[in-house]
């Protein structure tokens, strides 16, 4: 309520008295001490439900004034001739004053349940918020951004004691600077006493209250701007400090998660390693001892060498795919970006796993009269485990159709098999490192790792790969490459 | 046994399958090849192989299921190829009845030993229940219980004894905890190991040249014991 609806409702309330004045004195048989007096009482009454309390004072004196000059004899003056008048007069005034004292009284309680309900819608509004921070990284300042909006505050501060340091997160239009040492003393007189009063502190026209922890006092909530009121304050402080509390708990939980499944990994790593290297090391061992004895014959001599020959160069592989996950890993696959043709990366690909490729009909359809601008290895490196893989999981006499396409935004490269396709319970876990699907598992060699390093090596330069089965059958792998086309 | 023995080769790993195979051939075994499970069992029936090489990590089925299957189509014994780290798998399928096991990466040399012996015992069973056998340098007389080093009698306790020809009788086989303390103190005692630490230990003192050192009742580690007839010539 502002000072121009009071004024503007002071001119009603005396335009009434006029208005009321004037029709009883034109009728003068209709006008006695008791109507005009009833007539006023109601202008009064109106007035002061609609405004404050010195307006409905202002409105009866001027009532009481008009009542005395026109109606009280002697009329036209201020004078009062007759005592009884006096009374009446007198008791005109105390009624209507009591009456706007009383109905400002229920507007103003009226107001303030207004209020509560605004604060608590707030509240509640912030409890929302609140439950929506799920970044640790922002959650202090985001809250402090959200406590200012919330309440519509010029300045919000959530201030953490880091050892004699304070950490503070501000958020509102105004900036305050709190000095550590007064945060300190109010800090101190919250951890002396247990009640959990605002205490104004500070040096600036700042309200701050503790942030508890159970009843352990974890920080400050300092705010300055509009008026709170000390409950809400609390209340206000007491949801902060849940947020907090609610940020902190995540973390905990999102690092025991990291950690158990870093734990999950390295027992994959290691029984899959156990697998991968006990194979072709018994292979070799047992090809071994079979050529240093004297019964194999010159065919049985030839088969037993190139056993050892190719389950070295699986050895070689699964050591190229470890040093490459690891790599990944560590960050360090560096990305060189040239300008290259697609083909380039499909023949760097095609010679990396010429060993898997052999006697198999690849189809090419790779666009040769654009450019892209990229680390060529990253695609290459991605490519060649998907078709390693193409011809893994296909019929040895099928085609492998290899797609190269240059769009503006960058390269994309499918690999289309004529295999059984991929089974839908393995394609959500296709990425995942070790993973094997069940089908895949029988009479195959494999190591779980192609696709997990074809995702990590695309990843280095945004890259990123999808997989699908075929309509007509077959399993469809698809890499895009955001990259400069000329 | 007139005819060569007949050994089913099971692992799904066709490089295993190209080195071993023609090795087993080399010693004028038959040779049947299996990749998964399913194979390995329904070839059991088929062929009715003399001895399984089984491995354990087979793509279809788990290895203790598989050697489960196998038992109850046949009494052949089964030698375990084992790629995992884990004694568990090992232990559980000896203990379902799989005979002896080697561990990836193995010789030639090796696999032969225990293939050979499998069979041996296979011949043995077949023949009439021995009242004496004679190990290392030890004669065992079932009857009449008691154990000679050449003309002197070494006196062991009943349990001594009992383990000892329990052990004689499966002679270069491993044995597991379990099998062993289901023997000779029931079913109720294959949770308490230490008793066998301590009989153990006993029977070397009386047994064993020097028994730190022990070459004949030897520790399979975290699986059993095996008592071997022909010790390691170091």
């Amino acid at each position: 309520m502002t000072r121009s609806t009071d004024l503007r409702t002071l001119s009603f309330g005396c335009a009434g008295i006029v208005l009321i004045t004037f029709l009883l004195r034109r009728w003068p048989q209709v006008s006695n001490a008791t109507t005009v007096a009833l007539g006023f009482l109601v202008v009064v009454l109106l007035v002061a439900t609609t405004a404050r309390l010195w307006v409905a004072v202002t409105t009866s004196i001027v009532a009481v004034l008009a009542f005395n000059f026109f109606f009280l004899p002697p009329l036209g003056t201020l004078v009062i001739a007759d005592p009884q008048n006096w009374v009446a007069l007198l008791a005109f005034l105390a009624v209507s004053l009591v009456a706007s004292n009383l109905s400002a009284v229920a507007r103003d309680r009226t107001q303030e349940a207004v209020t509560r309900r605004d604060e608590l819608a707030r509240l509640l509004d912030l409890s929302r918020d609140v439950l929506l921070i799920t970044d640790s990284a922002v959650a202090n300042s985001s809250l402090a951004a959200f406590i200012a909006r919330r309440f519509d505050l010029d300045y919000v501060a959530i201030c953490l004691p880091q050892g004699a340091e304070w950490t503070v997160f501000e958020s509102g239009s105004h900036g305050h600077a709190l000095s550590p040492v007064d945060l300190s003393a109010a800090f101190r007189a919250v951890e002396a006493s247990t009640g959990a009063r605002p205490l104004t502190a500070a040096g600036h026209d700042l309200r701050v209250v503790p942030l508890r922890f159970g009843t352990k006092p974890i920080g400050l909530l300092a705010a300055a701007g509009r008026p709170i009121e000390s409950g809400t304050l609390d209340a206000l402080a007491a949801l902060a400090a849940l947020a907090l509390e609610r940020v902190q708990f995540l973390d905990e939980r999102k690092s025991a998660e990291l950690a158990r499944q870093g734990e999950e990994l390295k027992s994959a790593l290691l029984a899959s390693l156990s697998h991968d290297l006990r194979t072709p090391l018994t292979a070799i061992r047992v090809a071994a001892d079979n050529l240093q004895s004297t019964w194999p014959d010159e065919r049985e001599r030839r088969e037993q060498s190139e056993l050892i020959v190719a389950e070295v160069d699986r050895l070689t592989r699964l050591f190229q795919n470890i040093l490459e996950m690891a790599r990944i890993d560590a960050g360090a696959v560096s990305n060189d970006a040239r300008w290259v043709a697609p083909s380039e990366i499909v023949d760097a690909a095609r010679n990396r796993v010429e060993h898997a490729l052999r006697g198999r009909r690849i189809e090419l359809s790779v666009e040769s009269d654009r450019f892209v601008r990229l680390d060529p290895r990253l695609p290459a490196a991605a490519l060649s485990h998907l078709l390693e893989n193409a011809a893994q999981y296909s019929p040895q006499r099928s085609s492998i159709e290899v797609q190269g396409t240059v769009s503006d935004t960058g390269l994309t490269i499918t690999v289309r098999d004529h295999g059984d396709g991929i089974a839908s319970g393995d394609l959500p876990h296709l990425f995942e490192r070790f993973y094997r699907g069940a089908s895949a598992k029988i009479g195959r060699s494999g190591t779980g790792m192609g696709l997990a390093i074809a995702r990590g090596v695309l990843a280095v330069n945004g890259g990123r790969i999808s997989a699908e089965n075929c309509a007509d059958g077959g399993a469809r792998f698809t890499i895009v490459v955001p990259a400069e086309v000329k | 046994m007139n005819r060569p023995p007949r050994i089913l080769l099971v692992d799904d790993e066709v490089a295993i399958q190209r080195a071993v195979a023609p090795l087993l051939r080399s010693r004028g075994y038959e040779v049947d090849v299996a990749s998964t499970g399913k194979e390995a069992v329904s070839a059991v029936v088929d062929r009715r192989p003399d001895l399984i090489v089984l491995d354990l990590g087979l793509p279809d089925l788990d290895g203790t299921e598989v050697c489960r299957r196998i038992r109850k189509e046949s009494k052949a014994p089964i030698v375990i190829l084992s790629a995992r780290g884990g004694e568990q798998d090992k232990v559980a399928a000896l203990d379902i009845g799989a005979d002896d096991y080697v561990t990836k990466p193995f010789g030639s040399e090796e696999l032969l030993a225990r293939i050979r012996v499998a069979l041996r015992r296979l011949e043995d069973s077949e023949g009439p229940e021995l009242e004496r056998i004679a190990v290392a340098d030890l004669i065992i007389e079932y009857n009449r219980r008691r154990v000679l080093r050449g003309d002197d009698e070494i006196r062991l306790t009943p349990k001594e004894f009992e383990l000892l020809a329990l052990l004689a009788h499966n002679a270069d086989r491993v044995l597991t905890h379990r099998t062993i303390l289901k023997a000779i103190w029931g079913a109720n005692a294959v949770d308490q190991p230490e008793h066998l630490w301590v009989l153990m230990a006993q029977l070397r003192k009386k047994i064993e040249p020097d028994p730190g050192n022990p070459r004949y009742l030897l520790s399979e580690p975290f699986v059993g014991y095996r008592l071997v007839t022909v010790p390691p010539s170091t």
